[in-house]
């Protein structure tokens, strides 16, 4: 028998507090599509994935319903084309993205991950033909997601790929400045990018992986909002360590919802089930927001001083609730800070609370970086490499993943706003202070060596 | 071995299951399960005892009287055999909620359908909470859906019932409530 406060939480979460599952996503590998004839490996692309994803989205709805917990994004991620689809131009590359773009719309799923290279030691023909593909690759595909791991804690970062994934980003903003740059938006770059991470734009499935898997992204941050203001409601004098253990037990309870409903998923697809995500993973819509954690645990905004020590609490008090609510974690694992996703996170931007600066800061103690930032369209390529390089090297000094996505919006300038529709929101351009300094030293180019604590064999 | 289930009910004070069980206890019965609610200020209590031979339901039934009826408790006593088991046909067990303004005929709008469907509730409780300001009622139903229903025609059925009974209406599996809650 259940009791009344058992049903009356539960029902409280999904009716005002957003609970979902954010995504189920198929990884599903490529390695055995290879051929030296891209239509042909197209086709065999379209008939793995098809025959392991026919029924995916049903099967995710019926789940869903089952529970009633929406599952909002039915998404796939594939081996990183760059290594699958190595013997491949640029152009052919295109192609590929293509083919794989209709393969995710005839599914129906929202979104395709693995348009990727890993590329922190170096550069293979297949790594350099995928990045040059990109900006017309995004361009002309709808739902193909991208990203590049530039650096890792044990091999450094890759200046080379920095510099050339700042001109990257600007030729993808140019190829796509009829709509505000949008295709940088589905381009992340990474230090440390782990295998299994079922988020966009950064989802793809690592070599290290099985032949398909299910991995499930969680969500939440709603419930946790609700659930320390609750708390602070019931005890004025709850410290930081009281809320603390508050989201601990609040990010227990979404975590086995997430836990729950992959595992039946993974079942009905006769498909083993991988890992939950534990980011808190925001979306525009009112009470669905990270930012206003910050507003409820006392700060005036996200941004404000304070707040990098907010969402050390954050990223903390969520990993260590969520850990023992699953058998295995993995992905990315704690707050996203996405500007646009995040209505309270874009508001403190436009209001000029939250800096790029401050944002950065803030990556240090969080899951990813320096995410959705809009940015003025005509910063260098250098500045944008700069900012890349800063990013990727606090990932690499405290071993753990960071990304930058950044869009530099063509023709808008600091202060301007830009819509980019659905999930990924509304977002002000945010000013890059420094200007174009950067130049010189990302010309200086080669790898920047691993930290002296990554060797601990 | 014989069983014999003994039904109490009427207003609730201290010493009811005391009573009783002393009873079953003086008349060389063994209790095997008890079972008791109270709502408002009435009580209900079933009480399953293993009868030795010497036991019988006669006599316990005016020995239990005897003890209850100055308590102002209503008894009934009859022997439990295996016409009363029935086999569990496959089923899943889910939990309907329901919220909306109470007014008359809530709930058998909803056991009717649910009677209809051959939905057999388990447990099923109704709280008045305050949400914004406005008072809700809510109906939460444990239920065992048989494995062979529609479940898509069911759910309909609920939906449109619920609809028009001016209510919110969810049916979710219970195992999400299971592991959302407990370790």
């Amino acid at each position: 028998m259940l009791t009344e406060r058992e049903v009356l939480a539960t029902l409280e979460m999904l009716r005002s507090e957003n609970l979902d599952v954010r995504t189920v996503t198929l990884g599903v590998s490529l390695f055995d599509c290879a051929s030296d004839d891209v239509g042909r490996f197209i086709e065999r692309v379209r008939a793995k994935i098809t025959r392991l994803a026919a029924n995916l989205v049903d099967i995710c709805d019926e789940v869903g319903l089952g529970y009633g917990i929406p599952i909002v994004n039915k998404r796939i991620s594939v081996s990183p084309i760059a290594v699958a689809a190595g013997g491949f131009s640029a152009e052919q590359m295109c192609t590929i993205a293509e083919g794989l773009d209709d393969i995710a719309r005839e599914l129906r799923c929202d979104f395709l991950g693995g348009f990727s290279a890993l590329v922190e030691k170096g550069f293979t023909r297949g790594d350099r033909a995928l990045i040059e593909a990109i900006p017309e690759a995004l361009a002309r595909t709808g739902r193909i997601c991208s990203s590049i791991n530039v650096a890792s804690t044990a091999a450094g970062i890759n200046m080379d790929a920095v510099a050339l994934m700042g001109r990257t980003i600007r030729r993808a903003a140019e190829r796509t400045a009829d709509r505000d740059g949008i295709g940088c938006a589905k381009l992340v770059v990474f230090a440390n990018i782990p295998q299994d991470v079922p988020f966009m734009a950064g989802a793809y499935l690592g070599v290290g992986e099985p032949d398909a898997v299910i991995n499930v992204g969680v969500s939440g941050p709603g419930v946790i909002k609700k659930a320390i203001d609750r708390a602070r409601a019931a005890n004025p004098s709850l410290d930081l360590g009281g809320l603390s253990e508050t989201i601990k037990r609040t990010a227990f309870k979404v975590t086995r919802v997430g836990e729950l409903i992959g595992r039946r998923v993974a079942v009905r697809l006769g498909v083993p089930f991988g890992v939950v995500d534990l980011s808190l993973a925001p979306t525009p819509t009112p009470g669905d927001s990270v930012g206003e954690i910050f507003q409820s645990l006392g700060l005036g905004s996200i941004g404000s001083p304070g707040s990098t020590a907010v969402l050390a609490l954050l990223n903390d008090a969520v990993k260590k609730g969520g850990i023992f609510a699953s058998s295995h974690v993995g992905g990315l694992s704690g707050a996203f800070i996405p500007v646009s996703e995040d209505l309270s996170i874009a508001a403190a931007a436009r209001g000029g609370q939250l800096t790029i600066e401050k944002l950065e800061a803030m990556t240090s103690v969080c899951s990813v970086g320096l995410d959705m930032v809009a940015i003025p369209g005509d910063t260098p390529a250098e500045t944008i490499s700069g900012i890349i390089a800063d990013e990727m090297a606090i990932g690499v000094i405290n071993g753990k993943s960071t990304a930058a996505r950044l869009i530099p919006v063509p023709g808008k300038r600091a202060g301007d706003t830009v819509s980019f529709g659905g999930l990924l929101g509304d977002a002000t351009i945010m000013p890059v202070p420094g200007g174009g300094g950067s130049a010189g030293f990302i010309s200086l180019g080669g790898r920047i060596p691993a930290p002296v604590h990554s060797f601990k064999n | 071995m014989k069983k014999t289930a003994v039904f109490v009910l009427g207003p609730d004070r201290s010493g009811i299951i005391a009573a009783v069980s002393q009873v079953l206890f003086e008349q060389g019965c063994n209790l095997e399960d008890v079972n008791q609610t109270s709502l408002q200020s009435q009580f209900v209590g079933i009480f399953i005892a293993a009868a030795t031979d010497r036991a019988r339901e006669q006599e316990l039934l005016r020995a239990l009287r005897e003890r209850l009826d100055p308590l102002g408790l209503f008894v009934y006593v009859r022997p439990v055999g295996p016409a009363d088991e029935r086999p569990a046909a496959p089923s899943e067990p889910y939990v309907i909620t329901t919220i909306g303004p109470d007014r008359a005929g809530l709930v058998a709008g909803i056991t009717g359908l649910l009677a209809s469907h051959g939905v057999n509730i388990t447990n099923l409780k109704a709280v008045t909470r305050s949400e914004r300001e406005h008072q809700e009622y809510v109906m939460y139903y444990e239920v065992d859906i048989p494995a062979d229903t529609d479940r898509q025609a069911f759910r309909a059925a609920l939906r449109e019932r619920a609809r028009e009974l001016g209510l919110d209406v969810n049916l979710q599996h219970r195992e999400i409530f299971e592991q959302v809650h407990r370790i």
